[in-house]
């Protein structure tokens, strides 16, 4: 415990000014040490686990959690006080924010590490519990929340703003526990910023979030380069108090996680050169059994053998040792790898080796000590385990042009045995207008009793122009071994030339469909099957923009046609006829009128 | 009601069963055209608002549906088949045409009670005015894609109808509906009032202030119990907002054949409210002027005030054209006073044909941008305010005829 004090005494509010504040301050330290049962304990791990197509996740996961009554009285020991601070003041009681890029494959790569419920969709998504009176004082308080949250994350996050916001409804539910609350004073509000490129600015904050800012322990690996170059990544950040049932005690916990999975090869390949070049011909293993195999032509065979990896390839650095906040009795594991078993693993040596658990290897970082794990190469390749996911989802656009179109999600259900309830949560920029009566949800293969009736439940709330998105919640029920197909229209909106981004031809991002397994017991094995999220891939949509280079010629050719219109009858209104012959006109003009009109009269003869 | 005229009006009922039955991907396909359906009358948003009003979500808490309340009803009690909505349309393109035929048989064109034209005798029968209608492809189409305004044009008739019968009460419950269904025949009152007062009954005619009053009456509080029952039908006054505010302040900019969505596109945010009470008042100014000066032949004042909108409203469509068009038919006695009659129609077919290729190529090909429709945008709307102002110098100066007969055929000038 003697290693708290100095970060404990740097973060209390300190007073040089008075006596009194100085002995509070102390009184207040030593209670804080004297009592265990009041500090805050911090747990960090990072799991590695080789995927299929030599790919490599890497997941952080980073969580502390203290006394909900030092949290409300401000007395910040692990929690970060800049957040803590800022959930206190706008009464966000859970909190929820995801950065992410990239794609999980999960037809490669199996199930999503932690059930998704780690993944954001691509771009920001945060979503919170915020406590208010009425959803006046909610909206109020949701955007205080999204304002210092950008601050604090160097994130576009003060965007959310109402059109940007819905307020699901079966999709979420609290994951922490308020026994103490009235839940109608709790509201969820949920944002999406799709087109946010997540980047190095929103790391450095998310670091110094840790207690030992990415100074030791595991999150050293963190660099920027490197968890910026990989295939998909997703940064979180859950705030939830945890009550226990036993005693009652509340914790506030705070979680991080980085879920990250790494291309080998191109790791590798830029451990040796940081240009991109092909690889030469040496390098390359060929298939020899194509029929054009020959010293010129090579059919490039991947996989072939494990690539042989460390830590400080791929990532640039090894650990330096362990974050001393992290070590404590008894002890907990802060490497593990979950390599096949017949992949060879050798970590840095005298490294203390953690009882291995479910088939993963388990390692206990030491203080300054440097720690690495080197994977040889290995040939025959082992095959990586996957987990089957519960459900594939791919969401697409239809149809062409600039004015309607369509959307498409395919659902599949693998499992040959078990039918699941999914719900299913779009969330639409105003400019997108969807039709909801073309919504449509078909079965394949088609059932057989004809019911093709497989939405359950419906949630809809349509946009309103400049105030607020569509919000869309499905129900749908997938039996075992079938597809659903949702397919609806919408409608194109055109907007005002100042509303349209400076890029205004590459498109609008369209925030990525949240679709969650609410938890069940599966029917085939009794198991029960934890709460589960799969995020689609957000969509680029192409909307008609006009000229923007000429508002002034507009206005001057519209108010020319209206004026022309305006005089040209007004003239016929206000003036009255005569015959030509009855006006003395001895000007130019009358000579010319006069002219024209015999001109005229000739022809007409 | 003759012969002649029930075989036109048969034959254009026919026309559209069968563009309906032999072509069942055409009614979509032109229901999409920004040409034919505006965001206020669209049929798909029709359906759309359909679909939630009976699903229990109100429609008027959304983007998409901004069509009056009554017409949910309408459709709501309709069987749900296509064919029953089609033969609907079918019905209000034909209650069109009668009406036609009521106001052509009438002869309040060519002959009012303080004007008689002096081409009275050349004026076409009436079953030619209803097959102007009936066969002008604009109303077809209009009539085939299905969008709300035929509703709107057919009430418009018919109350055109009743008022050269002289009956007002017909003719300003018609009015209140249409001004009702899409707010600018509300700009009509004036110039039906005169109508129906010219055409009332000689022997029973109250002073014209009594008249007027009444009549305001009757067609103020005729609005007010629409907008009541809708607001029973909704259970709100959503609506209003929702459907005339829409109308008045242009929140949606998808593209029509108006001059509006693009200039208020690319209209600067602080000069943004200006223009649109600007462009609104500039409808108004209309009334009073068209209404004094032809106080002789109100039903013309009406006609050009019918195409003043179609050309000036904020979700302009060919399906106000049309009805511009089969009204200024009523009055062809004066077309061969018409001065650029040739030039107007070559230009109209210019546009007609070059907008939706222009269209083609700004949203689907991509080769041109929003230029090239509102190009023609333009030309269609000078063009429409040339032909309603030709019109205008045909009939003044067939009543300036009546007055000095002596000047027909000699050249004349405005002074």
């Amino acid at each position: 415990m003697t290693s708290f004090s100095p970060r404990s005494l740097q973060w209390l509010p300190f007073s040089p000014k008075s006596l009194i504040s100085r002995l509070f301050t102390t009184i207040t330290l030593f209670l804080c040490l004297a009592g265990s049962t009041f500090a805050d304990t911090y747990d960090e791990n990072l799991l590695l686990q080789p995927l299929s197509g030599q790919f490599l996740l890497a997941s952080f996961n980073f969580k502390s959690h203290g006394p909900i009554q030092s949290f409300n009285k401000q007395l910040f020991e692990l929690f970060p006080r800049s957040l803590g601070q800022i959930l206190q003041y706008t009464h966000t009681r859970e909190l929820h924010l995801r950065f992410a890029l990239g794609r999980w494959d999960s037809e490669l790569w199996g199930a999503q590490p932690g059930d998704g419920q780690n993944a954001g969709g691509t771009g920001v998504e945060l979503w919170a519990w915020v406590e208010a009176e009425n959803d006046i004082e909610a909206e109020a308080r949701w955007t205080s929340l999204n304002n210092a949250l950008s601050g604090l994350f160097c994130a576009s996050l003060n965007f959310i703003d109402s059109t940007r916001t819905i307020r699901p409804v079966m999709s979420f539910s609290p994951t922490g526990d308020f026994p103490h609350m009235n839940k109608t004073d709790l509201f969820l509000l949920h944002g999406t910023l799709p087109k946010e490129p997540v980047c190095t600015e929103n790391l450095t904050p998310f670091l110094k979030l840790l207690p030992c800012k990415g100074k030791s322990g595991i999150s050293t690996l963190l660099d920027g380069h490197k968890l910026f170059d990989a295939s998909f990544q997703s940064m979180s950040i859950d705030v939830r108090p945890i009550c226990s049932p036993i005693n009652g005690h509340c914790d506030i916990e705070i979680q991080q996680n980085i879920d990250m999975v790494l291309d080998i090869s191109r790791s590798l390949q830029r451990k040796d050169s940081p240009v991109p070049r092909p690889r030469d011909q040496h390098e390359l293993v060929c298939d020899t059994t194509k029929s054009y195999a020959s010293d010129e032509y090579c059919y490039p065979l991947d996989n072939s053998f494990d690539l042989p990896w460390s830590l400080s390839d791929l990532f640039g650095r090894s650990i330096a040792g362990s974050c001393p906040f992290a070590v404590k009795e008894p002890q907990t594991p802060h490497v593990c790898i979950a390599a096949p078993h017949d992949r060879q693993v050798h970590p840095t040596e005298g490294t203390e080796i953690f009882a291995s658990q479910d088939g993963k290897q388990c390692f206990i970082l030491r203080e300054n000590q440097i720690f690495d794990i080197a994977l040889p190469k290995q040939e025959p390749p082992t095959t990586p385990l996957r987990q089957e996911p519960l459900l594939y989802a791919e969401r697409s656009f239809t149809g062409h042009g600039q004015e309607h179109g369509g959307v498409k999600t395919v659902l599949r259900n693998p499992s040959l045995k078990d039918s699941i309830e999914v719900v299913y949560l779009e969330s639409l920029p105003w400019f997108m207008k969807p039709y909801l009566h073309t919504l449509n949800a078909r079965l394949l293969p088609p059932p057989l009793d004809g019911d093709g009736d497989v939405i359950s439940e419906l949630y809809y709330r349509p946009a309103l122009d400049r105030k607020r998105g569509t919000q869309l919640e499905a129900k749908l029920v997938i039996p075992a071994n079938s597809v659903v197909i949702v397919t609806y229209d919408f409608e194109k909106a055109v907007l005002r030339y100042t509303e349209y981004p400076p890029d205004a031809n590459r498109g609008f991002d369209v925030a990525s469909a949240i679709i969650t397994i609410p938890p069940h017991r599966r029917g085939s094995d009794r198991r029960n099957v934890p709460a589960t999220s799969i995020r689609t891939t957000s969509l680029l949509l192409s909307l008609p923009t006009p000229d923007f280079s000429m508002p002034y010629n507009v206005i001057i050719f519209t108010s020319t046609i209206m004026a022309l219109a305006f005089g040209s009858i007004i003239n016929l209104l206000i003036r009255r006829f005569v015959a030509v012959d009855e006006v003395q006109r001895m000007d130019i003009k009358g000579k010319i009128m006069g002219l024209i009109g015999k001109v005229k009269k000739t022809k007409a003869e | 009601m003759d012969r002649k005229c029930l075989l036109v009006i048969g034959v254009g009922v026919l026309l559209r069963l069968v563009l309906f039955t032999a072509f069942p991907s055409l009614p979509t396909i032109l229901a999409q055209r920004v040409e034919i359906s505006t965001p206020v009358t669209s049929y798909k948003r029709l359906q759309e608002g359909l679909y939630l009003y009976t699903h229990g979500v109100s429609p008027y808490d959304g983007g998409v549906f901004h069509q009056a309340p009554l017409l949910l009803s309408l459709f709501s009690i309709l069987p749900a088949s296509t064919i029953s909505t089609n033969l609907l349309y079918i019905l209000a393109d034909l209650s069109s045409a009668v009406s036609l035929i009521q106001i052509a048989s009438s002869r309040v064109a060519a002959i009012t009670p303080r004007h008689v034209s002096p081409r009275k005798d050349n004026v076409w029968p009436p079953w030619a005015i209803a097959a102007a209608f009936l066969f002008n492809p604009f109303s077809i189409a209009t009539c085939i894609a299905r969008p709300t305004i035929v509703f709107t044009n057919t009430i418009v008739l018919h109350s055109i109808a009743a008022a050269v019968q002289g009956r007002r009460g017909p003719a300003f419950v018609s009015l209140a509906m249409a001004s009702y269904l899409s707010l600018y025949p509300i700009l009509l009152f004036l110039p039906l009032l005169m109508v129906t007062y010219d055409c009332s009954n000689a022997a029973s005619k109250p002073s014209i202030q009594t008249f007027s009053i009444v009549t305001t009456v009757l067609f103020t509080s005729v609005l007010l119990i629409y907008l009541k029952l809708s607001h029973i039908l909704t259970g709100s006054w959503e609506f209003i907002a929702s459907t005339y505010g829409v109308s008045l302040l242009l929140p949606d900019l998808t593209p029509n054949v108006g001059l509006w969505w693009y200039f208020f596109i690319e209209m600067f945010d602080s000069f943004r409210a200006f223009f649109l009470c600007l462009f609104q008042l500039h409808l108004f100014i209309y009334v009073p002027g068209t209404c004094l000066r032809l106080q002789k032949q109100p039903l013309f004042a009406l006609t050009t005030l019918v195409g003043i909108i179609s050309i000036f409203k904020s979700y302009p469509a060919i399906g106000d054209t049309a009805l511009y068009l089969s009204l200024l038919a009523v009055h062809n006695h004066i077309f061969p006073l018409m001065r650029y009659t040739f030039f107007l129609a070559a230009a109209i077919l210019y546009a007609t044909f070059l907008g939706p290729a222009f269209y083609y190529l700004w949203v689907y090909a991509g080769s041109g941008n929003a230029n090239f429709f509102y190009a023609i945008t333009l030309v269609w709307s000078i063009v429409n305010a040339l032909i309603v102002a030709d019109a205008l110098y045909a009939v003044l100066r067939d009543e300036h005829e009546t007055e000095r007969p002596e000047l027909i055929g000699k050249d004349v000038v405005q002074i």
